[in-house]
């Protein structure tokens, strides 16, 4: 290579090395921000203000209109200090008698003639002159450069403000309209946090949550590039990814991972897809794009005390983009190896009625297929046999404020999907083949929030791979599910400040599947409240309680669980807060395990079957939880931390018994017309398992436009008096991931991440070679694996055409379980749009 | 631009590659069997689901062999029959599948069920008895039951085989129940229901009574024992096949060694075939043998290979004799129904891993032993069986405390 070659290539490093464009908004706004802030706290206001305005540039947000108004006021400069209180007071915060008192003592300091409110534009443009009296050539440079500085910053405030809006129509320029619906309350807090709404059902900050929390923004999504959301959960600190297959996968937090993983609950603004008939979430085939997502917000730990049943793990909340929110309309493609291919189209506006309406459609191959093609003893039940995912979905969402206090959200999708769920026990590789559906109102009036949903399935479904001459098992369900819930939420001041969050719930769960011969219905309801008080600025003691009614708790019989969490937080210093936690969850059986009623084929012996049956009399599994957590940040340096540490007691484990002999009358099933080998029922496991673990997660902002991220957690899964603990053995005992985003200067974006899971053993029925009458419990060794995604992508047209390839699965080709896929490479290029 | 074009050609290429096969850990998928088809043609007035038994052709059925069936199908009830009247013969056809069956040579044995208690995990109930009618693939020929094939091709994969015939007829209908029988001590009627003992040097006397068992799912109403010298030269006289001065003789009896009793061990299970396939374990207890060249020098070593302990036994040949042969002193040509047969036990062991060549152990290893009856029908009883005490319970089986019995030698434990 040439020094000429050289020399191109340091160029371009340099080209790319160069500070424009952003990685994370929030947090490049947020290192702006404390920046200001603390500028202020030495007096140095116009520089404070150069940089305040320049977080408000990147991102928009009222209380830096305060803060920015305030610094003006300590500059000595009312005029300008009043223009900003009237822009803030715009978004009617709630402080604004407070404001309006400022406000009117400033007034009179202003001459009269002064058109109220004055152009932004124009306000911050600093003059050194006024800065400071005496100056040398230094400092005028310097302020010079502060200048220049402010100006681009109200440029891009400007121009933000000229584009469409993103949620943030209060842009520096424009002036206020006056039937824009208010800021919610919570954006008046802490600006730029990353705020987490999971932890306690309302938005605060990460730093105050009650859990472990992660978030995942919707633009580290997108950048990312990749096309289903359990791949980037595998950088959440903890989480356990398992991908069956290339759209089966199970995600789990904190061990306890299988097939069917039933232990994490998965929410959509609030509403449950997790399919209480089989305890799965269907993740490829959930109704929105990716490109619908706000933000992801993972519970590392049990949420029961918020949640109730299933969040026993913890909880993934997807939040959409609000509607009317977001680019306008974005169309996007892609199309890859292994016959992927997918388009949407999002369109989001409306005035009074604010609206996000998207549609979509994806496919992709398999990984791998179990058999091959022309075999003599297997076929393929499907007739396309490589088909892992299809799926074309729409969805709607509408918004209307009736005032500050009342509005009313409608919400609706359907999902005509094909997708891939591995089975437990000796089952394998099934096919769902079918529609998914929901409907959602949410109404909210003053403090109390009330919310309705409908989830439906209706698949057909059953083994991808049937055995000639063999019975198969293809099946046919539809599942409902309606839920409603009030919510009452109040703040109020008795010895601290105390938030308080009342609610009740009811859901049917109506199912009827031929794997469980009939028409299956059960009514659940509950009951939770939570007080979060804050003793003091650095204290706050956050308990919770939850009680659930079930139909078949008692041994067969309705009654309660209850699920209490205990939070004490301490945040001694500002940006840095300790956490204790102790809480208890559980997980109901779910109708598989509790139902189900299907004589299982045993491979090789065509007359005979095996029993699966469902118990009704199963305890719930329950989990009692410890964990200490602390999470920092040095925000001017962009770095944050989040560290903890947690035991978990988890008991009742249910689980598929030995396959135990039937009475001898019982030995024939007419139904299958098959003698049965004998029976194996949901049972709950006696073995008491202790989990010990920590997790570390590292975020860098390191230089403009660089994201660097870095995570990593480790556990030890023990069950005393257990000789084989398939749960001990299948957690893997270290996760590592890595990654980065960096979108450069020439409109160039880079990311990439890494993710290393550490081998694990796997305990799984197989029938014995030698008698295929007998059921063993088999052993599997599993090698550790890397995940590797990289992303590159070009923007066009400032931002509105965006080109791009994504490589998945880049690293050597693996298997996530030993049943699972051969998982290779997928490389596909990608084309967004936003007209 | 020709960079840019290649690239989207190898996406596109790529995106029609169908997915790699890829077997991962699971047993089955890295196996390579193929499938067994055929029809079942019925002709009878019986009445049920047919039973399709696969055996190694190595390893046939009593009365040839001692095989046991590798996998059965079923062939319901009204597949083969529909609503046709019950006293039409048919015939009657139906598909039956073996699936997942290994490259190999194979026979097939098949009946109909006509008493609809057949039931394949106990060995009490896994027979034909009165009421079935019996069948199997065979040549079409010679009439000799037909050894088929699942081949491997030459490009190593396998080849089903398909079109496999298998024929039941009323010519086959069982005509008796299996020997079902309890042992008594010469003489004596009271039937024993735990053990009798071996000696180190006088042989055990015993007697065995057939004995009706009709409760629950186990209908045995009129057990017997077909008896008859074997006289496969046709020449009137029993004959002596193994040369050991005694005439072979209809019923067939084993006495096998058990398995020790440990946890986890099925106290049914025979010495070195614990999982109950009918094939010697690849480990497990292995006796000195007596030279054959020297029978009072030193032992055989153990060489490491399981063997399979039975002890010598046969019925008192000459007690039978008058009853099994006609006033000439010739083979009576058919089977004599007899209620007791009387047993001799002697106390010496021998490894009948090679059934045809018997070694003689160097002592008689202690432990229970089994009884084993062989009809000629290739109907078999055991004794002890499921119907004993602690298992019939668990297996929802009548308790039948006669079907306890073992044979002990040496001290309990």
């Amino acid at each position: 290579m040439t020094i000429r070659w050289w020399a191109r290539l340091l160029a371009c490093l340099l080209v790319l090395w160069g500070p424009t464009t952003l990685a994370d908004p929030r947090v490049e706004a947020r290192r702006h921000f404390k920046t200001g802030m603390f500028l202020i706290n030495e007096g140095r206001y116009d520089e404070a203000i150069a940089e305040l305005l320049e977080a408000y540039a990147i991102k928009p947000h009222p209380n830096v209109l305060f803060n920015v108004a305030r610094a003006h006021e300590a500059a000595g400069r009312p005029a300008e200090a009043l223009g900003f209180y009237r822009r803030y007071l715009d978004a009617n915060p709630p402080d604004a008698e407070k404001v309006k008192e400022t406000v009117a003592k400033l007034e009179p300091l202003v001459p009269k003639k002064e058109p109220p409110p004055e152009p932004v534009r124009e306000t911050p443009k600093v003059e050194p002159k006024r800065v400071a009296p005496a100056v040398d050539e230094a400092t005028v440079a310097k302020l010079a450069a502060l200048a220049e500085r402010l100006e681009k910053a109200v440029e891009q405030a400007e121009r933000r403000a000229s584009e469409p809006a993103e949620g943030d129509s209060d842009a520096l320029t424009a002036p206020a309209r006056p039937s824009e619906a208010p800021a919610p309350v919570e954006d008046f807090a802490v600006p730029y946090e990353e705020t987490v709404v999971a932890a306690a059902r309302r938005s605060q900050s990460s730093l105050e949550a009650p859990n472990a929390t992660t978030v995942i923004t919707g633009d580290e999504l997108r950048a990312s590039g990749l096309t289903s959301l359990p791949e980037i959960l595998r950088r959440v600190p903890g989480a356990e990814v398992m991908a069956m297959g290339y759209s089966s996968f199970n995600v789990s937090i904190r061990g306890f991972n299988q097939r069917i993983n039933n232990k994490v609950l998965v929410l959509i603004d609030g509403r449950p897809e997790y399919q209480d008939f089989l305890g799965v979430t269907l993740w490829p085939v959930l109704p929105i794009g990716l490109e619908e997502i706000e933000r992801v917000e993972v519970i590392r730990g049990p949420a029961g005390a918020l949640y109730g049943a299933n969040a026993m793990l913890g909880v993934v909340n997807i939040i959409t983009r609000a509607p009317g929110t977001g680019p306008r309309a974005e169309v996007s493609g892609l199309v890859g190896n292994g016959n992927l291919a997918g388009g949407s189209f999002v369109a989001s506006g409306g005035d009074a009625v604010k609206f996000r309406a998207s549609v979509g459609y994806q496919q992709a191959d398999k990984f791998s297929r179990d058999y091959a093609e022309g075999r003599p003893d297997v076929t393929s039940a499907f007739p396309e046999p490589n088909l892992a995912l299809r799926s074309a979905r729409g969805n709607l969402t509408a918004f209307y404020a009736f005032n500050k206090h009342v509005s009313l959200s409608a919400s609706g999708g359907v999902n005509r999907l094909f997708t891939e769920v591995y089975g437990i026990g000796l089952l394998r590789n099934y096919f769902l083949d079918g529609l998914g559906g929901y409907a959602k109102v949410d109404f909210t009036g003053g403090p109390v929030k009330a919310r309705f949903f409908w989830n439906h399935l209706d698949a057909n479904a059953g083994p991808q791979y049937l055995v000639q001459g063999q019975r198969d098992l293809l099946t046919s369900l539809e599942s409902n599910v309606f839920d409603a819930e009030v919510l009452f939420q109040q703040g109020f001041e008795l010895g601290g400040r105390h938030q308080l969050s009342l609610g009740v719930s009811g859901r049917l769960k109506r199912l009827a599947w031929t794997y469980t011969s009939s028409l299956t219905e059960e009514l659940h309801a509950a009951a939770f409240v939570q007080d979060e008080w804050k003793l003091v600025q650095w204290l706050t003691v956050v308990g919770s309680f939850r009680i659930d009614r079930h139909p078949l708790i008692e041994r067969g019989r309705p009654g309660v669980v209850p699920s209490p969490r205990l939070s004490i937080v301490v945040a001694p210093f500002e940006g840095h807060a300790f956490r204790a936690m102790a809480a208890s969850a559980f997980r109901q059986p779910t109708f598989l395990e509790s139902y189900v009623n299907l004589p299982i084929p045993t491979p090789g012996v065509t007359g005979a079957s095996v029993l699966t049956q469902g118990n009704r009399e199963l305890v719930p599994e329950s989990l009692l939880s410890f964990e200490l957590g602390y999470r920092g940040e040095a925000a001017r340096l962009g770095l944050s931390w989040d560290l903890a540490g947690y035991v978990n007691f988890v008991r009742n484990l249910i689980v598929l018994s030995a396959v135990q002999p039937l009475p001898a009358d019982l030995a024939f099933d007419p139904r299958s017309q098959t003698y049965l080998l004998g029976r194996s029922t949901f049972v709950n496991d006696p073995l008491p398992y202790r989990a010990i673990g920590g997790e570390l997660g590292l975020t860098w902002n390191a230089v403009r436009g660089l994201d660097l991220r870095a995570s990593t957690a480790v556990q030890t899964i023990q069950a005393d008096g257990a000789v084989v603990c398939g749960a001990c053995t299948q957690a893997p005992a270290v996760k590592v991931n890595g990654g980065f985003v960096y979108r450069t200067p020439v409109n160039l974006d880079l990311s990439g991440d890494v993710s290393y899971v550490s081998g694990t053993t796997w305990v799984e029925r197989e029938p014995s070679p030698a008698d295929p009458t007998q059921i063993l419990n088999v052993q599997n060794a599993l090698r550790g694996f890397a995940v590797i995604n990289a992303r590159v992508a070009y923007r066009l047209l400032n931002d509105r055409l965006t080109l791009g390839v994504v490589g998945q699965q880049l690293g050597p080709a693996h298997q996530e379980h030993p049943f699972g896929n051969n998982v290779n490479r997928r490389v596909f290029a990608t084309l967004s749009v936003q007209p | 631009m020709n960079a840019v074009r290649s690239c989207v050609f190898a996406l596109l290429l790529l995106g029609c590659e169908p997915p790699p096969v890829f077997a991962g850990a699971d047993r089955r998928q890295n196996a390579n069997p193929a499938r067994v088809e055929g029809q079942v043609v019925v002709s009878s007035t019986a009445r049920g689901n047919v039973v399709v038994l696969l055996y190694d052709a190595a390893r046939p059925p009593p009365p040839t062999g001692t095989g046991r069936p590798l996998t059965f199908a079923l062939v319901p009830r009204e597949r083969v029959f529909g609503a046709v009247r019950d006293f039409d013969t048919g015939p009657f056809t139906a598909p039956f599948a073996f699936s997942l069956v290994n490259p190999g040579q194979y026979q097939l044995r098949a009946f109909v069920d006509g008493n609809d208690d057949f039931i394949p995990w106990y060995g009490v109930t896994n027979e034909v008895n009165v009421g079935d009618v019996g069948g199997a693939a065979l040549d079409s020929i010679t009439r000799a039951p037909l050894t088929f094939e699942v081949a491997v091709g030459d490009d190593g994969a396998p080849r089903p085989a398909l079109g496999v015939p298998v024929t039941i007829g009323d010519s086959a209908r069982v005509t008796v129940d299996r020997p079902v029988f309890e042992v008594t001590m010469p003489g004596s009627s009271a039937p024993l229901t735990t053990e009798a003992t071996l000696g180190a040097s006088a042989p055990l006397l015993l007697d065995l009574r057939v004995t009706p068992v009709n409760e629950g799912v186990v209908r045995q109403t009129a057990p017997v024992f077909l008896a008859r010298f074997l006289d496969d030269n046709g020449d009137g006289m029993p004959d002596d096949a193994n040369g050991d001065g005694v005439p072979e003789l209809w019923p067939r009896v084993v006495v096998r060694k058990l398995a020790n009793e440990a946890p986890g061990v099925n106290p049914l299970a025979d010495e070195n075939d614990l999982d109950r396939n009918g094939l010697i374990d690849e480990t497990g207890v292995d006796y000195e043998h007596v030279n054959p060249a020297n029978p009072t020098g030193p032992p055989v070593a153990a060489d490491g290979v399981p063997d399979l302990v039975v002890l010598a036994a046969g019925f008192n040949v000459m007690e039978l004799a008058p009853q099994l042969l006609d006033a000439m002193g010739r083979v009576k040509p058919g089977p004599t129904p007899l209620t007791r047969l009387p047993l001799v036990i002697r106390p010496t062991a021998l490894d009948a891993t090679d059934p045809r060549r018997p070694q003689q152990l160097k002592g008689v290893p202690p432990g229970r032993y089994a009884i084993t009856v062989l009809q000629l029908t290739g109907q078999t009883w055991r004794v002890p069986n499921e119907l004993q005490d602690g298992l019939a319970t668990r297996f929802g089986l009548p308790v039948v405390s006669s079907q306890t019995f073992v044979v002990r030698v040496g001290p309990r434990p």
